[in-house]
Formats: C-alpha cells, sequence, structure tokens
C-alpha cells in the first residue's frame, strides 16, 4: 500500500472526476449507469463532439479497475480510471496505454488531472452508446 | 472408457419446460424428495408418465443430519420459524428415526443408528420411498390411477446418507457404509447406490480418501454418486482435482461412478471411468450442503462452449473485434452454432447482446435483472452445449481432449477481458494429464 489517501470512499472521487469532464463539454452525465452486472461510475455525452465518455472510480484496486475499463470500451468511445493521485504510483501506465485506456489522478484538494489520454474505443458498440446518449439526452442523465 | 451420462437434477417446476423440450437428448431426470412432496402430483406425472426417461429421486436424508434450522422457514399468518411442510411430510413417509428428529428438534447423528434393527428399517423405509413414492401419488389420482401399475421403477435407488463431517469424518464416514451395506444387503430389484457427501476438503486427505477405495466396494452397491460440497472445478487447485481423478478411477473399477453436482471437469473424467453427472438447469455445477437462503434469482449467463463455463456477455463480446468475428456466421463459426445461438445471432452480431438482456423487473425495483427471456435464452444454449459436450466426449481420447484444451488457450490467449476467466483450463489439463 501507498500513501494514505484523503478519500475514504470512492464516491468522493465522483465530484471532482465530473466537473473536470464537464469542462471538456461532457455535460450529460449520469453516475451509476447499468452496463449488464456492472455499473459505470459516471458515463458522459458530449453534444459538441458527439462522444462518449465511461469512467471507472478507484480507490486502490486499479487491476479491477483495469477489468472492467476494458469492458467499458464496448460503451464508450473513451474510458478512463480516476484514482487519488497517491494511488496512482502503483498503476501499470504501460498496460492502460496498449488499451488505449485513460488515467485521472485526483488531487488531495480535489483536483482532477489527466495522467494519460484514452483513446477511441475500436470496440464500441452503436447500439449500446445509442440506448446511453438516449438515457442522458432524454431525462435520466444530469445536464449541466 | 465410460459413455458419459448427462442427468438433469430438476430444481423446481418452473424448469418442467426445458426438461420436456431436451428430454430426448438426456440421458435422465433426478429430482430431489423435498421437491417431490412439494409438489408432488405434477412431479410424479412428469417423471412416471410424460418423459418415459429414467430418473433418480434423491431422498435429502443428509438434511435431517444437519442443523435442522436450514430446512425451516417462516410459516403462516404468524411467520413463525417451522419445519418446511415438504420436509415435515418427507419426513413421515421415512418414518423413524427421521419424524423423531422433526419431533424432538434434534438433528440425526451417528448415535441415532446404533441399533440394527433400527438401521434395517430405516434403510427400508428409504428405498421403498423411492419404489413406490410416484405410484402412489398415480394411486391417489382418479385421473391416473389406471397407470400405477405401468410406472418404470427409478433407474437405482439411492441409500439413506449423510454429510460427513470434516471435523468427525469417520463417524458419519462409518454411519454412511454401513446404510450403504444394510441397504444393498435387503436385495431389491432395483440396483442400490450410494451417496457419499462430504467436504471437498477431504480430499486432501489420503486416510479417508483410501477407507471409501477400500471399504465402498465392500457394501455391495452397485454405483456411487460423490457430492462433494463446494467442490469447485472452476476453481479448484491440480490437487483436489487430481484426488477426485483418483477417486474416480479407483473405484470406478468396482461400481459406477457419478458426481452429483459435476460440471465439464467431472464429464470429462469419463476417461477414468466417471459414468455421469447430474446438474440444474445452467446451475447446479458445485452446491454447497448449506442451502442458500433468501437471496435474489441468480443470474444465469452465456455458457461459452470453449472454456465449459457460464460468462458475462460484455466479457465474451469484447472478444469480437480480437478474435476477427464481424458477422453472425463468424459468431457461429467462433464462438457457438447451436440452434439456440442460430436463433438467436441471426442478422446481426450485436444480437447476442440478447443472452445478457437486463431490466427492472418492478416499477419500484431499484436494481436490474436479468429479464425471463435472455434467462430462457441461456438456458437452452447451455442444455445444448452440455448435450454436445457429451457426445463429443464420447468420440474424443484423453489426447483428444488436452489437445482441444491446448488449442483453447491459444485462441484466447491474447483476450484481455477474459484473461482471469480461462485459468481453469491450464489447470484441467494438468489434472487430466
Amino acid at each position: 500500500m501507498g500513501e494514505k489517501n484523503n478519500f475514504s470512499k470512492e464516491s468522493l472521487l465522483l465530484k471532482p472526476v465530473a466537473k473536470y469532464f464537464r469542462r471538456k463539454s461532457f455535460r450529460w452525465q449520469r453516475e451509476e449507469l447499468p452496463f449488464y452486472e456492472h455499473r459505470v461510475d459516471l458515463y458522459g455525452f458530449s453534444r459538441v463532439n458527439e462522444l462518449t465518455i465511461a469512467v471507472e472510480l478507484k480507490l486502490y484496486k486499479w487491476q479491477r479497475a483495469f477489468e472492467q475499463a476494458i469492458l467499458y470500451q464496448l460503451c464508450a468511445d473513451h474510458v478512463y480510471i480516476a484514482m487519488p493521485v497517491n494511488s496512482i504510483g502503483r498503476v501499470d501506465i504501460d498496460l492502460l496505454k496498449t488499451h488505449g485506456i485513460g488515467l485521472l489522478a485526483i488531487g488531495n484538494a480535489g483536483r482532477c488531472r489527466q495522467i494519460l489520454g484514452s483513446e477511441q474505443s475500436t470496440v464500441v458498440c452503436d447500439n449500446y452508446k445509442e440506448i446511453y446518449v438516449n438515457i442522458l439526452t432524454n431525462g435520466e442523465g444530469h445536464k449541466w | 472408457m465410460v459413455d458419459p451420462k448427462v442427468i438433469i437434477r430438476m430444481g423446481s417446476h418452473a424448469e418442467k419446460d426445458y426438461i420436456e423440450k431436451t428430454a430426448r437428448y438426456l440421458d435422465g431426470i433426478i429430482v430431489a424428495a423435498n421437491l417431490f412432496e412439494a409438489t408432488q402430483g405434477a412431479t410424479a406425472s412428469l417423471l412416471g408418465k410424460k418423459l418415459n426417461k429414467p430418473y433418480y429421486i434423491d431422498p435429502m436424508t443428509y438434511a435431517y443430519g444437519r442443523n435442522l434450522d436450514l430446512i425451516k422457514s417462516p410459516q403462516g399468518k404468524t411467520g413463525k420459524s417451522d419445519f418446511k411442510r415438504s420436509y415435515k411430510e418427507l419426513g413421515d413417509k421415512l418414518s423413524l428415526p427421521f419424524t423423531s428428529a422433526l419431533q424432538k428438534n434434534s438433528r440425526l447423528t451417528p448415535k441415532d443408528f446404533e441399533d440394527s434393527l433400527k438401521v434395517e428399517e430405516s434403510c427400508k423405509a428409504v428405498i421403498e420411498y423411492q419404489l413406490n413414492r410416484i405410484k402412489e401419488s398415480f394411486d391417489e389420482d382418479p385421473e391416473y390411477k389406471e397407470y400405477a401399475a405401468e410406472i418404470p421403477n427409478p433407474e437405482a435407488i439411492y441409500a439413506p446418507y449423510f454429510y460427513i463431517e470434516p471435523d468427525s469424518p469417520s463417524a458419519w464416514l462409518d454411519l454412511v457404509l454401513l446404510l450403504a451395506k444394510v441397504s444393498a444387503g435387503l436385495e431389491y430389484k432395483v440396483p442400490i447406490h450410494a451417496i457419499i457427501c462430504t467436504d471437498e476438503v477431504m480430499l486432501e486427505h489420503n486416510n479417508f480418501l483410501s477407507k471409501i477405495k477400500k471399504e465402498l466396494p465392500k457394501t455391495g452397491v452397485e454405483g456411487v454418486w460423490f457430492w462433494l460440497s463446494d467442490f469447485d472445478e472452476l476453481t479448484s487447485d491440480v490437487k483436489r482435482l487430481k484426488a477426485f481423478r483418483s477417486l474416480v478411477e479407483d473405484v470406478s473399477g468396482e461400481m459406477e461412478v457419478y458426481s452429483l453436482h459435476g460440471g465439464y471437469f467431472s464429464l470429462s473424467l469419463c476417461k477414468y471411468g466417471l459414468s455421469g453427472i447430474s446438474h440444474g438447469v445452467g446451475y447446479g455445477e458445485k452446491k454447497s450442503v448449506v442451502p442458500v437462503q433468501g437471496a435474489a434469482t441468480p443470474t444465469v449467463r452465456y455458457h461459452l462452449p470453449d472454456f465449459h463455463k457460464r460468462m458475462g456477455v460484455p466479457a465474451i463480446q469484447r472478444c469480437f473485434d480480437g478474435l476477427k468475428i464481424k458477422t453472425p456466421d463468424d459468431f457461429h463459426k467462433k464462438i457457438c452454432d447451436c440452434v439456440v445461438c442460430k436463433g438467436v445471432v441471426s442478422k446481426e452480431l450485436s444480437e447476442f447482446s440478447l443472452f445478457g438482456s437486463m431490466a427492472y423487473s418492478t416499477p419500484i425495483s431499484k436494481r436490474l435483472a436479468q429479464t425471463p427471456a435472455a434467462a430462457k435464452r441461456c438456458r437452452f444454449h447451455f442444455l445444448m452445449n452440455r448435450i454436445r459436450e457429451r457426445d463429443e466426449l464420447k468420440k474424443l481420447d484423453l489426447a483428444g481432449i488436452l489437445a482441444k484444451f491446448e488449442s483453447v488457450e491459444k485462441k484466447w490467449s491474447e483476450q484481455i477481458s477474459v484473461k482471469n476467466d480461462m485459468t481453469h483450463i491450464r489447470t484441467w489439463r494438468e489434472a487430466l494429464a
């Protein structure tokens, strides 16, 4: 284990990450979006570029986040793992890079910073994306 | 080498449709006696007339030797905890000492079988229950009464059995062996089989296994069904799998050997003498002696034929690109071409998601649950594949099975989303080699 995080639970990571993506034009957002047996911690849609993002939040277990992120590439154009900055050191950045998954670090003051950019998913399925964009834009998501 | 049998264990009457539609491909049906008592008319007509397949009735005697709270549930308007009606009625039918266990609210132990006369009476009652229960049920029903005499006997009759507890295995094993011996000695015209039910941890106890190998054949039973509580073929290690293989190999020289709650690994032990497996319709390839209580309906996942394992839809779908699966045709060639998959994935590859469809089951549900239609697709697909696996194993020799495992590892090795789901293939390869 690395240094102790200021974040006691995953949900505390949500606010800074949601704010970060709002700044990046992903103004339609939904938390805990079900994807089969999983729940995408944050799913977002940008009208500006017609792109979607899925974010998996984790305090420590980046491998588990990676397993989920790989699956979310089926339903989002870009997928990120977001972790407290103190946990980032343990992450296998090369593995994430190989699979096009982005990484965000959340500082103790709640500021979110991109460590690794995400690549456009090559396996995103239009049917999933359409369903989720509809959910977000037809009243079940938040528009900011 | 034995041609292995696949015997389906009916878990509830809701599964009747699956069993009726696939019955012609199956080798038999097994029903737990408590389920029979809960739904006796319907089960009797299904087993005794409609299916026309070999059948078995698991007498469930072990439940009376466990913590009796496990067979209780809230009853009536008061909601007071009491014995489930099915176990009460079964206890009455099995007579002493089962009835007295319920009356005294005290579980059975080896001490309850110290009187040899009582042991014989008890064995007779358990055997006759299995032999006559369906006939009795037909006799009680004016519509079916005329068929009562034509009801076939069960394929085999189980001797009473109990869970051999790991903290006192000798006393319980001695009792189970005694009950098997006495039952076999009663000379009914139907083969008598034993059930050896214990914890999977006992696979590491050589003395215990040696005793079974040595003493079981002396009982005179014609078959044995192994049930290792919580033994999961998919996560178990090579040591335990090899111990199970050795148990099957050694005992099968003397009698028929079955796995009561087994999957593909057990089935492949037909190359070491196993006669068959039983499991439920899309579940039950492992089972704990502690029943699941009050849990939500489990999701029936997609049985991935290459892995002989049920998995979530997205983990498989994530591999399509890497495996160069672009069309339904590719899917049928590389994943599954059973009749169910050909029907579901027919126009577009994305139709594969129909195996995982989820919805809110009620307007107030907070969690998504698998839709009944998706569960049905997965169950039928599983049954069709299990039948195919059985038929393939009849043709393959051991080298062929191992070669197939090797090619599966090669095919999927680069697929990151299933990396952790295929470790059992290597373990099985080592355990079977």
